[in-house]
């Protein structure tokens, strides 16, 4: 009885792990969709950040960002290389977070503002956001990336991982094929 | 663990290449090599929005955008100064032009009635026509929406820098379509000299 239980809890998670992953990838790929349609408005927004000078730099994230998260979006959701995919996207995230952090603390001094009726466009592609509902989806969404990143949900995936994973090659090897016996 | 991160290596490596690619083929790709924003020396961190551009523009933002472009060496002008310088009897004459910085979304969507479009991130899409008219003008009122838009300020450069129209008949309208809007002006929508006008709010 505990066994089948035990069984039947294992499944419902590795299905919810499941939906999480689609639904991260989906959401990296709107998300990610939204950017690059405007490559121009992502552009001034990233510029906002001050993180880079340099010309060249600074165009190279804009062109490069919105693409690279439709790219995750979709491994996420093909299923292919999804800890790789899940890894990137938590060293997205939480730079990320912490530069809209660091602006909504400008903008609240700046104008005198209470932190969280801090508001704006943070590059994020869902245009103005309220900075301490952004920071609690970031938080959600790295914490999401952080259990795919674990290994649960490996259901319904083209490719879970690229490169082959010995440990799991040993504990389950392939079974023995038989040889025929050679004819006399 | 190790095998995690070789695999997000290889996604990085992948995923930069593919993202480059897809920038390069989009028609809205950037130009990796141009310098979209020269000259950049204004603190960034408090403004809110200078991507979509804010439409309340507060007087307190038009005249720190004025002292801006000062030391830029731009001339600002505002509102009365814009909407005298519409009904001058130049401007039918295409002595005096006004020019929108925005791209074509916000300019068809309502400019100031007979403005020349000057996309300053597709300049090359509209300097054949626009620079005709700066030669031939006395004025060349530039201006984008307002607030936190800097569009006209750097088309403006564009036009003194590297188009080499003379600074002293450049004039920036740092109040932008919002305040032109907001004085209850004439605002025309669709392609330029449509006739189609959106009535003026009051």
């Amino acid at each position: 009885m505990t066994m089948a239980l035990s069984a039947r809890s294992l499944s419902v998670l590795d299905t919810a792990t499941v939906v999480a992953r689609w639904f991260l990838g989906a959401l990296f790929i709107y998300m990610g969709l939204m950017k690059a349609r405007d490559p121009v408005e992502f552009l001034k927004l990233v510029r906002q950040y001050e993180m880079v000078h340099q010309p060249f730099l600074l165009n190279a994230i804009a062109a490069a960002l919105p693409w690279f998260e439709v790219f995750c979006g979709v491994l996420l959701l093909a299923g292919i290389a999804v800890r790789g995919a899940a890894l990137m996207l938590i060293a997205m995230l939480i730079p990320f977070t912490l530069l809209v952090l660091k602006r909504a603390l400008a903008i609240a001094s700046a104008q005198s503002l209470a932190f969280c009726a801090v508001k704006f466009n943070c590059g994020c592609g869902t245009g103005e956001v309220l900075i301490c509902r952004k920071l609690v989806e970031n938080a959600g969404l790295t914490l999401l990336a952080a259990w795919l990143l674990a290994g649960c949900g490996r259901q319904w995936s083209a490719r879970y991982s690229l490169l082959r994973d010995r440990r799991t090659a040993e504990v389950s090897p392939l079974p023995e094929v038989p040889v025929p016996a050679s004819k006399q | 663990m190790k095998r995690v991160v070789l695999e997000s290596v290889l996604v990085a490596a992948l995923g930069v290449l593919i993202a480059f690619g897809a920038n390069a083929l989009s028609p809205h790709g950037l130009k990796l090599e141009r310098d979209y924003f020269p000259g950049d020396n204004r603190p960034l961190a408090a403004l809110t929005n200078p991507a979509t551009n804010t439409v309340g523009a507060t007087q307190a933002q038009t005249h720190s955008a004025a002292d801006h472009l000062r030391e830029k060496g731009l001339n600002p002008v505002d509102s009365e100064k814009a909407e005298q310088l519409f009904r001058d009897p130049g401007f039918e004459q295409n002595q005096i032009i006004f020019i929108d910085a925005r791209n074509d979304e916000h300019y068809q969507e309502g400019h100031i009635p007979g403005a020349f479009q000057l996309d300053r991130f597709h300049p090359e899409n509209y300097l054949g026509e626009v620079l005709p008219a700066c030669m031939g003008a006395r004025q060349v009122v530039v201006y984008c929406n307002g607030g936190e838009c800097e569009d006209s300020e750097f088309a403006a450069l564009l036009l003194r820098d590297s188009a080499h129209i003379p600074a002293e008949k450049l004039l920036v309208y740092a109040g932008g379509i919002a305040e032109w809007k907001a004085r209850g002006l004439p605002v025309e929508t669709g392609a330029r000299r449509s006739g189609q006008m959106s009535a003026p709010k009051k």
